[in-house]
């Protein structure tokens, strides 16, 4: 028998979540120094990367190793657009950025949803390191003299009184978070999210059932890349530079790590996940910039090995202990 | 009209003939079991019936309609359903997420992204029927990998009875199963009515002549016999495939 | 003529050392089921060692090639014992593993040798050139396509005429009846995955010859021999040669001819696999 306490302690013990994540995602970053706000910033921006992410390694079991094509192709529609027309605006720039990611998205699936298993893993690498190829040498993608492209300014949303500032931003990137991480929660519960666990547990039953399951590999392939390109839209608008390496292998490790070291699978271990690694890759750069990839590398091994169901199953375990301490056995 | 005929199929393998010109119809409410040595093709036969192999040669037509070449996902739509030999559930999720997924399949809701699977109201209902059925309901958050093998069996069977199917493919339902769990399916299949035909592979001489109306024979892929249970336990070849099971045979009743 | 021929030579060198960066992955990933994305580390740790032996310590090539293997081989040995074997049945978790490893290795091989953008590994042994139908050619070219060609008859004859082959074959096909045959599959895949290993490693040092060793070499040379097993098929040691030897050839002449698209032909020629026969030249199944 399940412990439970008063109804009251019922109720607080599933919305305290809700209300220190409130706390932490809404309130505390207004008190905090605005480098600090920064790296708040920069890790919701890997959050929505992350959450999308989930959906089609965590949900789908799919393992694709070249997401960051769709993050880096969003950050570089805007960049371009920058480069060669001089549009600054918000309201071109993101649905410019989503589209691009979405093309390329649709055509990357296509050619990589022709085979399955390890092979599908290996052409999505090839096919994100074709891009990387691709910025690396296109020179009108290319700010000149330089790889990747510079001095993109703070979005223009079309507000003359607004003047950006760290926080103003950060609230701007939370907006978006909150908007993403909603949509995702969405997925995951409709029959379109069960179906993808589905094909995860076993793909040939499902067909047997009447799935078509290359078109919602497919489909989630295309609604991932789409988040991905959101997030490189205001990446872009964040690091004001886009380069090659965040089309690269090494970009699209990140949400990986994410994913495993906060708990794949479930809502928040992503955004747990993005917490970690953004906030180890800060402390890390101050003291031993050089030893980041190690010690990337190391946590994620021994995520692997040894913390399976990420950080999010011991937060859950705990937080049940909690529950059961400060209830009553029902009699 | 005919539920199922299959026309001189034939399936090759890199030089082994798992099936060789494979011929029979099926009329509709019939209980046909297939029966045969291991290795004969019976699994082959299915996967072509059912659209996960192609066929070398020869064609699969279903209520008259050719289907040789259609893929799985559309012939579920047209009314088949399968079993598989290795159990295939969806063991990391619930008993009851296994029998929302089986239902959606054939629905067109099953694409919707953005309301939850809750909602659907007329879908837990017959969820619930379909878990009763299988005397599952009460474990319905169980996670199914801690399931034990025979409720397993009987979750594989329920998810193929989801959708009312005009085509019921079981391939080897007993295997693995107790005596008394064996019994259950055989009840299981005797209720399931007339207007469903079903086709069985089994090695388990109580079910296979419990509930079949007509047997084939397989062996190294070709029919070798084709007919009633009566027909069948007097086959001399047959006997002398099954020499061995001979006492088998011999001790079970017919029907 | 000239240009041809020496295109030629050129694009079935590079081909070789595509084959042998490339044939360990392939073999491990069709016959035992495991992706090594490590693979690509494995071949730079080996340049490095390599280097270290013959330029660093002037001692004999052979030598460096030797211990170049020897070094990735145990390294490769141990990635797998110590962590590989527990995620059986898990190949989502055993890719993502390794991948870190290529994080891991790099990093140590930076702090170990320095991050210096190329290392030059020229052997002396090896200079000089050769007289073919009166055109001077390098002989450490036509060294790495000698030992290319060995390896590859060395490797075939593992794969297809010795129990060894048979054991892998078997045991992916059917584990419990493998090791019910009181076979000790456990043993046998130790041997390969270090074989696979130590040609990476060999592969590193021969390779350094044409392109020298840097840190990012674990992920470039990854790119490459996945092409390679794309386009080859993955599994025989076959599959990996023509892949191989295809993708130098195309690589050689892309670049010669239209110089502006050096790095695309490779890709090109994958997409166009993929798109005629995912299962490559080689290939068995999809």
């Amino acid at each position: 028998m399940a412990a439970r306490g008063s109804p009251l302690q019922d109720l607080i013990t599933r919305f305290l979540p809700w209300i220190g994540a409130g706390v932490v995602l809404g309130i505390l970053p207004a008190l905090l120094p605005s480098y600090m706000q920064s790296i708040w910033t920069k890790f919701l921006i890997f959050a929505i990367f992350a959450t999308s992410f989930d959906l089609i390694y965590g949900h789908a079991g799919l393992l694709s190793l070249g997401h960051a094509a769709f993050f880096g192709a969003g950050g570089y529609a805007v960049g371009v657009l920058m480069l060669h027309t001089g549009i600054t605006s918000f309201w071109v720039g993101l649905p410019l950025g989503i589209l691009v990611a979405v093309a390329i998205a649709v055509l990357f699936g296509f050619i990589s949803l022709r085979v399955s298993g390890m092979y599908f893993l290996l052409v999505t690498f090839a096919l994100a390191q074709l891009l990387y190829s691709v910025a690396w040498n296109w020179l009108w993608i290319n700010s000149p003299g330089m790889q990747g492209i510079a001095g993109i300014p703070l979005p223009d949303l079309g507000i003359p009184s607004l003047e950006w500032n760290t926080i103003y931003f950060y609230y701007f990137v939370l907006i978006f978070f909150c908007i993403c991480f909603y949509l995702v929660y969405r997925i995951m519960n409709s029959p379109f999210g069960y179906a993808l666990r589905g094909i995860r547990e076993s793909e040939i039953r499902m067909q047997a059932l009447g799935y078509n399951t290359w078109l919602y590999k497919f489909i989630i392939f295309v609604v991932t890349g789409a988040f991905a390109g959101l997030a490189g839209v205001l990446f872009a608008y964040f690091n004001r530079l886009i380069s090659p390496v965040y089309l690269g292998v090494g970009t699209s490790f990140l949400p990986m790590c994410m994913v495993i070291i906060g708990g794949s699978g479930t809502r928040i271990g992503p955004v747990i996940g993005a917490m970690v690694i953004i906030f180890v890759e800060y402390f890390s750069s101050l003291f031993t910039p050089e030893r980041w990839p190690l010690i990337l590398g190391g946590a994620f091994v021994v995520a692997i090995m040894y913390a399976r169901g990420g950080i999010v199953i011991y937060l859950s375990r705990f937080w049940k202990q909690i529950g059961y301490r400060h209830g009553s056995i029902e009699g | 009209m005919e539920a199922l005929r299959v026309d001189s199929l034939s399936k090759d393998f890199g030089g082994v003939h798992a099936l060789s010109s494979v011929s029979f119809s099926v009329g509709t409410g019939q209980r046909l079991v297939v029966i045969g040595p291991n290795g004969a093709g019976k699994t082959t036969l299915f996967n072509v019936i059912n659209g996960q192999l192609s066929p070398t040669s020869g064609r699969v037509f279903f209520f008259e309609q050719d289907i040789t070449n259609m893929p799985t996902h559309q012939r579920a739509h047209l009314g088949q359903a399968r079993s598989f030999q290795i159990v295939s559930l969806f063991l990391n999720l619930t008993v009851l997420d296994n029998a929302l997924i089986a239902l959606h399949g054939t629905k067109p809701s099953r694409f919707q992204m953005f309301w939850p699977m809750n909602g659907y109201r007329n879908l837990m209902d017959e969820a619930r029927k379909n878990l009763d059925a299988a005397m599952l309901w009460e474990k319905r958050d169980e996670i199914v990998k801690n399931l034990s093998h025979g409720e397993q069996r009987r979750l594989e069977i329920a998810l193929s009875l989801a959708q009312n199917p005009k085509l019921l493919l079981l391939d080897e339902p007993s295997s693995g199963l107790t005596r008394d769990e064996s019994s259950e399916v055989i009840g299981l299949i005797k209720n399931l009515g007339s207007k469903i035909t079903v086709l069985i592979v089994d090695h388990d001489m109580n079910l296979v002549f419990g509930v079949a109306d007509r047997i084939i024979v397989l062996h190294y892929g070709q029919v070798i016999a084709d007919g009633t249970p009566e027909v069948i336990r007097d086959d001399p070849r047959v006997r002398e495939i099954y020499m061995g099971m001979e006492e088998c045979i011999d001790h079970v009743g017919v029907g | 003529m000239e240009v041809f021929g020496r295109n030629l030579l050129n694009g079935i060198s590079f081909g070789m050392v595509l084959f042998l960066a490339g044939s360990g992955l392939s073999v491990v990933m069709g016959v035992m089921g495991i992706t090594n994305l490590a693979h690509g580390a494995l071949y730079m740790l080996g340049g490095y060692v390599g280097w270290t032996v013959a330029i660093h310590y002037g001692m004999n090539f052979w030598l460096a090639v030797f211990l170049g293997g020897l070094v990735s081989g145990l390294i490769g040995l141990t990635i797998e014992r110590i962590f590989l074997r527990h995620l059986y049945k898990q190949p989502n978790e055993q890719v993502l593993l390794t991948f870190g490893f290529v994080y891991i290795i790099t990093n140590l091989c930076i702090w170990i040798w320095g991050g210096r953008p190329r290392m030059q590994f020229s052997s002396p042994a090896l200079s000089g050139l050769l007289d073919i139908f009166g055109m001077p050619y390098p002989i450490t070219r036509l060294v790495i396509i000698a030992m290319g060609v060995i390896v590859a008859i060395v490797l075939w004859w593992l794969q297809d005429r010795t129990r060894i082959g048979a054991i892998i074959r078997a045991g992916m096909d059917d584990k419990e009846m493998t090791m019910g045959l009181g076979i000790n599959l456990e043993r046998v895949s130790m041997l390969v995955f270090f074989l696979a290993a130590f040609v990476a490693g060999v592969a590193g040092v021969v390779g350094a010859q044409l392109m020298g060793v840097h840190s990012i070499l674990g992920l470039d040379i990854l790119l490459v021999a996945l092409i390679v097993v794309i386009v080859g098929g993955m599994g025989s040691v076959q599959g990996a040669l023509s892949g191989g030897i295809s993708i130098g050839l195309i690589d050689t002449f892309g670049k010669s001819l239209f110089p502006q698209f050096a790095m695309f032909t490779m890709y090109l020629a994958m997409v166009v696999i993929l798109l005629v026969k995912p299962s490559g030249i080689l290939g068995r199944r999809v």
